[in-house]
C-alpha cells in the first residue's frame, strides 16, 4: 500500500533563533528498504510559490523511490510561524537542522540510513551555511542534490532586489533604487519588495553566502548538480563549472554535473513542469 | 541568430508566451501592454538576458523606456553586446 504524505507541525527548538512551529509535510518511503533520508530547502519569496507543484512531484517521485523525505516551511514563509518580515537567514539554518533531526529520530533504519539535502536556488546556500551543524547530528557524511545553485547569495539578493526597481519601471523611479535599498538594510531596516518586508538579518545572511566546498572536506561525500535550461545545446555556465571543480578537487568526494532541459520552472509566469529534472534527480540519487 | 530573434526566444520563454512572440515586430509594446510582463518577470528577462547572453546589467541603467517596445529592448540589448 503507498502510503501517504503526512502534514504537521513541528515545534521549534526552544534554543532556535526563532520559536513558533514549523509547518512540515513528510513523505514515507515506500517499499521494503529505506534507501536514504532527504530534507528539501526551498528558495524564497515568488521563488519559492513558483516552485511548490515541482517540489511536491520531486518528493512523491523521491519516496516512491524508497527515500524518506521531508518538507520543511521555513520561518516566516507562510504556513509556519511568523511573518516573513521576521524571517532571519539563521532561523532558516535552525529549520533546516531540526527537520534533519526530526527525520533521523524517526527510526532505527532513519538513523543508520544517510542524509541527502536537496535544495533549489536560494535553498542551496542555505544548505551550504549549514553543514557544520547539519553533520554534527550525524554518523555519515552528508550528501547533496541541488537544483539550480548559485554559487553566491550576493546574485539572488539582487535578482530579489530588482522586483522593486522593476515595479518602479513605468513611474520612472527606478534608478538610484538599490543604492537606497542597500543603506537602508546597512542601517538595520527592513525594506518593502514586492509586498515583501525583508529584514537586514535574512538579507545580510542571504548576501554573505557562498556555495563552498564545507571544512573539513569530509562533511559531504557526493555532490549532485542540476542546471536547467530551455536549450538543447546549453553548457554548464562558467560560474556552474568553476564551483564544481572546487567541490571535485576536494577530498575524495563524488561529484556529478547534470544539464537539464526544461523551463526555468522557478520564475516562468505560468506554473511549469520539468519531468527530465525529476526523472534525472531521482535516477542520480541511487 | 540576430539579437531579436535572440531576445523574442527568451521573452517567450520567460513570459511562458507559447510562441505568441512570432508576431512580435519592433513596434510590439511591452510594459504595459503585455498582461504577463509584471514586475517578476521584468525580472526574469533581465536574468535571462544576462545568463543566456552573458551580458551583464547595470542596475541603473534599466529604466521603463528600456521595456517599452520589442525594439528598444533590442536596441538596449544590442548596445550591451556590441560594447
Amino acid at each position: 500500500m503507498k502510503p501517504e504524505p503526512q502534514a504537521f507541525f513541528l515545534p521549534a527548538d526552544p534554543a532556535a533563533a526563532a520559536g513558533g512551529q514549523r509547518f512540515c509535510v513528510h513523505h514515507p518511503a515506500q517499499g521494503e528498504h529505506l534507501r536514504g533520508r532527504i530534507v528539501y530547502a526551498h528558495p524564497f519569496a515568488e521563488e519559492m510559490n513558483k516552485t511548490r507543484r515541482m517540489a511536491a512531484l520531486q518528493a512523491r517521485a523521491f519516496a516512491a523511490a524508497g527515500y524518506s523525505v521531508l518538507q520543511i516551511d521555513l520561518h516566516g514563509c507562510g504556513d509556519s510561524s511568523g511573518d516573513f518580515a521576521d524571517a532571519s537567514w539563521q532561523a532558516w539554518i535552525d529549520d533546516l537542522v531540526a527537520a534533519s533531526s526530526w527525520l533521523r529520530e524517526r527510526d532505527e533504519p532513519h538513523r543508520q540510513a544517510p542524509l541527502w539535502l536537496w535544495g533549489l536556488r536560494s535553498g542551496c546556500l542555505l544548505i551550504s551555511a549549514a553543514l557544520t551543524q547539519l553533520a554534527a547530528g550525524e554518523s555519515q557524511a552528508l550528501k547533496l542534490c541541488l537544483w539550480q545553485p548559485s554559487s553566491a547569495g550576493k546574485l539572488l539578493l539582487q535578482q530579489f532586489m530588482r522586483l522593486r526597481l522593476a515595479a518602479d519601471l513605468a513611474g520612472g523611479q527606478s534608478r538610484g533604487q538599490m543604492e537606497a535599498m542597500r543603506q537602508q538594510l546597512q542601517a538595520g531596516q527592513a525594506v518593502d519588495i514586492a509586498g515583501y518586508l525583508l529584514a537586514p538579518g535574512l538579507a545580510l545572511g542571504l548576501e554573505a553566502a557562498r556555495l563552498l566546498p564545507p571544512e573539513p572536506a569530509t562533511l559531504v561525500d557526493r555532490l549532485e548538480w542540476f542546471e536547467i535550461s530551455s536549450r538543447s545545446d546549453a553548457e554548464l555556465s562558467p560560474v556552474a563549472t568553476q564551483a564544481l571543480a572546487a567541490w571535485s578537487a576536494d577530498g575524495d568526494r563524488r561529484v556529478r554535473s547534470h544539464l537539464i532541459q526544461g523551463p526555468a520552472f522557478w520564475q516562468t509566469s505560468e506554473i511549469e513542469d520539468a519531468p527530465a529534472l525529476i526523472e534525472a534527480s531521482t535516477a542520480a540519487l541511487s | 541568430m540576430d539579437t531579436q530573434t535572440k531576445v523574442l526566444r527568451i521573452l517567450d520563454e520567460v513570459l511562458s508566451l507559447n510562441g505568441r512572440s512570432a508576431t512580435f515586430d519592433r513596434s510590439t509594446p511591452l510594459l504595459g501592454a503585455i498582461a504577463e510582463l509584471d514586475s517578476m518577470a521584468v525580472v526574469s528577462l533581465i536574468t535571462g538576458l544576462e545568463e543566456q547572453l552573458g551580458l551583464v546589467v547595470d542596475d541603473d541603467e534599466i529604466d521603463g523606456d528600456t521595456f517599452a517596445t520589442v525594439g528598444s529592448l533590442c536596441d538596449f540589448v544590442a548596445g550591451k553586446l556590441g560594447g
